[in-house]
């Protein structure tokens, strides 16, 4: 007994990378579920546009450029997680520009608690939502009709890919948190976001666009991880599907997790 | 009570002061509280110019992503941006509307709206006026709004009667947004009343046939947007883009801002009534 | 019935919530302030003070009583009563984007001043109050003494014949406060009924001509600061002394005269025959073997009765739950 009391206590009392991170991510993930007011938008609203859209495009679904689907509801399902997510992962972002404003960062990194770990803890408490997220729309609009064609497998492969839109949204937001400290302006990153899912094929599909919108949402990432998504719930779970759905927010994640580490090292070196 | 303004004096206190000031009109203490609203243009641009953006941005993303909606059979224009403009611009004066809601909590918050209840001015005016700085800003966002939408290939089926119109419908949904924000202001004082003027107006305008023309639309929504007023508020705005202006498509929008404008007005002072108990 | 004088409340009340949550912030308060006099309202927070003050200034209508500020009923004829008082509240903001004359000029017009009087008025009281240079800032780059000396110049932009300051120069520093309390001077001179609520009862004493505490919604004294000093009687000594002979001090110091509410660590005695009886309560003290680590006489002041009313001293944090009027044992944790 005695030799251990003997050894530095910081060696003996330090956690893991792991159990940091764990405990990091369960206060994010906290965070977020005490705060409804913060939530419960990012779910709502894209049920509320998909129920508006569903009868307001009812007849839309038949004109040219329009896949071959049951009704507005199928097509439309991928883009509402697509908003869900998006949305939902400025709100993670912000409570992380809120630390930095109250000071909470600066204790966090003056404690012997691992530098990634407070990031890597943001990131994982961003894409536990995003599969949340995925989840609850997929659950809700089954009852009203909602068909996805690839099944449970398909239904996994569309909680993946929220799960890693969330990360990677989150990582983008979480450097604009690192970089400005606001949580105001990581709030003024929503037109973007509104206009990122907007000039996408969110909502009607590309072949339907003229002009420089249509090219616009074709350089749109967001479209083609939509398109996916899309293709999994009215045609089934494809190679191609997967790797749109799934590989293209994967790869972009690297770049964006890789930018946040980035910021977040600058931050450190400043502070 | 009749009260001779300019000859009374002070029935007590020092006595020896006159009481020249007349008991201040309805009208300029509008104009001096809207004034304050228009210069916060000016002064705070970081409030401002979202109600301006918001609206072209969201007349430009529908008529865009939306863009093959005209075909539908029994669409009413072959312009997308012809349907989507009006929404833009109505949503954009509501918001500017609402936008007074939002400078009253603060300054309910602050303190600084007791100094303004403090002043002699008719109760009305400490609606009517933030409502003079708001019509103001809707002015410009509508004006704004439209010329972006005629760059990017609006165009009016009636001519000038037809941007009257539209100037009517975003006026007076500008001034019914500030009744009720003002009147969720007075009532909750904090930014709660923020968050559900902005949400209420928005599930308003939306539960209308704001994404597509009631003929078209198949249903639970139908039978909602059929009786929102909000739709027949949409209708007097967008009959310019759409075709003839008609009395039929005119008078049911001019009833709705009417009515609800009354409605919230009446809010309005008795929830500003009820800031003194 | 319109009272004569510029305020009067009758039995004025205010009750916030019900039920079990009822609050009696103002419970039946009577007033009277004479004309042109500066009265002073003093009470320890959430003792009614502020309360009072927004009933009368039109903010708050009352649960019960009534009141008439200026002659006018301040529920009935609301705006009769705005037109004829100026105020200036601590807590009311002034907008930060707008510059001082800019407020003065929008207030001249809430007024109802005549247009030709706008620029006039106020150049004449920026000038008054010194902020003739700062007129067109923000007054988000005022300092506070800026900033409470344009509240006061927007109060007065009517020639109000009534004037209430709700704690005007609290947070200013000295020289800011002498200034202000000059300026309330010569207001009243020229005829202006002040009331005037503050914590610093040494500006209570300066100012006004009669004050009153509140407390726990009531008026507990009224009157003149003289004849209030008077009332207390005897003077204050203050013991101080190790805390494990707080006991037999006090005592000791009970043989003398009532026990007085205190500062912490602290012991007071009203001394019943006066500042002759010192002596003995120090040669007292030592008999019992009492340490005197200090010793202070005070002449009877406001501070004193403040005290002896509420049980509390106002200056200095020291509070005292059990103090009730001053006579009881004062118990000095």
């Amino acid at each position: 007994m005695t030799a251990v009391v003997a050894r530095p206590s910081s060696v003996d009392l330090e956690p893991s990378l792991g159990a940091q991170t764990w405990e990091m991510s369960k206060r994010a993930i906290i965070a977020l579920a005490r705060q409804p007011a913060l939530v419960v938008p990012s779910l709502v609203f894209p049920l509320f546009f998909l129920a508006l859209g569903s009868s307001s495009f009812a007849r839309a679904i038949n004109l040219p450029g329009f896949p071959e689907v049951d009704s507005y509801l199928d097509f439309g399902v991928a883009g509402a997680i697509m908003q869900g997510v998006l949305f939902g992962s400025v709100t993670g972002a912000a409570a992380l520009a809120t630390d930095i404003e109250n000071g909470f960062f600066d204790r966090l990194i003056a404690s012997p608690v691992a530098r990634p770990s407070i990031i890597v803890g943001r990131l994982a408490g961003a894409m536990a939502f995003g599969a949340a997220q995925t989840v609850f729309f997929l659950v809700v609009l089954l009852p009203f009709g909602l068909n996805v064609e690839g099944g449970v497998l398909g239904g996994l492969v569309l909680v993946a890919s929220g799960t890693l839109i969330s990360l990677c949204v989150g990582a983008l937001m979480s450097m604009m948190a690192l970089r400005t400290g606001s949580s105001e302006a990581v709030q003024g990153a929503f037109p973007l976001l509104f206009i990122l899912l907007f000039f996408s094929s969110a909502f009607f599909p590309r072949q339907t666009m003229q002009g420089v919108y249509g090219d616009l949402a074709g350089y749109n990432p967001v479209s083609y991880i939509i398109e996916g998504m899309r293709d999994i719930v009215i045609d089934g779970v494809s190679a191609w599907a997967v790797v749109r759905a799934v590989l293209i927010p994967a790869a972009l994640c690297v770049f964006t997790v890789l930018l946040a580490m980035r910021s977040m090292n600058k931050r450190l070196a400043r502070g | 009570m009749s009260i001779d303004s300019t000859t009374r004096t002070t029935k007590s206190g020092s006595g020896h002061k006159p009481r020249s000031v007349a008991f201040t009109a309805l009208w300029p203490s509008s104009v001096g509280l809207g004034m304050r609203n228009v210069r916060n243009i000016r002064r705070l641009p970081s409030a401002f110019l979202p109600s301006l953006l918001m609206p072209i941005i969201q007349a430009v993303a529908f008529s865009g992503t939306f863009f093959a909606v005209t075909q539908i059979p029994g669409f009413p224009t072959d312009r997308s941006i012809n349907w989507y403009l009006p929404l833009g611009v109505i949503l954009g004066c509501g918001f500017a509307g609402i936008g007074v809601g939002f400078t009253t909590v603060r300054d309910i918050e602050s303190g600084f709206y007791d100094r303004l209840r403090m002043t002699p001015v008719p109760r009305l005016a400490l609606i009517t006026g933030p409502t003079l700085g708001a019509l103001i800003r809707a002015l410009v966002v509508t004006t704004t709004v439209f010329l972006v939408g005629l760059l990017i290939g609006a165009r009016l089926t009636d001519g000038m009667l037809g941007l009257l119109m539209l100037y009517v419908a975003s006026l007076g949904v500008a001034t019914l947004g500030t009744f009720w924000g003002l009147a969720l202001a007075y009532r909750f004082r904090d930014m709660r009343g923020a968050a559900i003027m902005q949400l209420t107006f928005f599930l308003a305008l939306f539960l209308s046939d704001a994404q597509t023309p009631l003929s078209v639309m198949e249903g639970w929504l139908h039978g909602v947007a059929r009786v929102n007023p909000f739709t027949n508020i949409l209708r007097l705005g967008r009959q310019g883009f759409l075709g003839d202006v008609t009395w039929a498509n005119t008078w049911g929008g001019l009833v709705a801002i009417a009515a609800i404008c009354a409605l919230t007005l009446w809010f309005a002072v008795a929830s500003l009534n009820r800031l003194r108990d | 019935m319109s009272p004569t004088a510029p305020i009067v409340t009758e039995g004025l009340q205010r009750y916030f919530g019900s039920g079990d949550d009822l609050v009696k912030a103002v419970d039946g308060v009577d007033l009277e302030i004479k004309p042109g006099e500066v009265f002073g309202f003093l009470g320890p927070n959430g003792a009614g003070k502020s309360t009072t003050v927004r009933m009368l200034t039109t903010l708050l209508r009352p649960t019960g009583g009534a009141a008439f500020v200026a002659g006018y009923d301040i529920v009935a004829q609301a705006n009769e009563v705005r037109r004829n008082i100026g105020v200036a509240l601590q807590d009311a903001a002034i907008d930060p984007l707008m510059t001082g004359a800019e407020l003065l000029q929008l207030q001249a017009v809430l007024y109802g001043l005549p247009r030709s009087q706008h620029q006039t008025k106020a150049s004449e009281l920026l000038e008054r109050v010194g902020l003739t240079a700062a007129a067109d800032r923000r007054v988000g780059t005022y300092s506070g003494g800026m900033r409470r000396r344009l509240d006061l110049a927007l109060s007065l932009i009517h020639e109000p014949s009534v004037l209430f300051l709700d704690e005007p120069t609290t947070g200013l520093d000295p020289l800011s406060r002498m200034n202000l309390w000059e300026e309330i001077r010569r207001l009243n001179h020229d005829g202006t009924t002040v009331l005037l609520t503050t914590q610093y009862l040494e500006e209570a004493d300066q100012l006004a001509e009669r004050i009153a505490i509140i407390d726990h919604g009531v008026i507990v004294r009224e009157g003149e600061p003289e004849a209030l000093k008077t009332s207390v009687g005897c003077p204050t000594l203050f013991v101080s002394v190790e805390r494990d002979e707080e006991d037999t001090a006090t005592e000791v110091l009970g043989r003398f005269g009532d026990l007085r509410p205190s500062h912490e660590g602290t012991l007071g005695v009203g001394l019943l025959h006066g500042p002759g009886e010192v002596s003995n309560v120090v040669r007292q003290l030592d008999e019992a073997g009492v340490a005197v680590r200090n010793l202070e006489l005070h002449e009877p002041s406001l501070d004193d009765v403040f005290a002896e009313a509420t049980g509390y001293r106002l200056e200095g944090a020291a509070e005292n739950p059990d103090g009730g009027d001053g006579s009881d044992e004062v118990d000095d944790k």
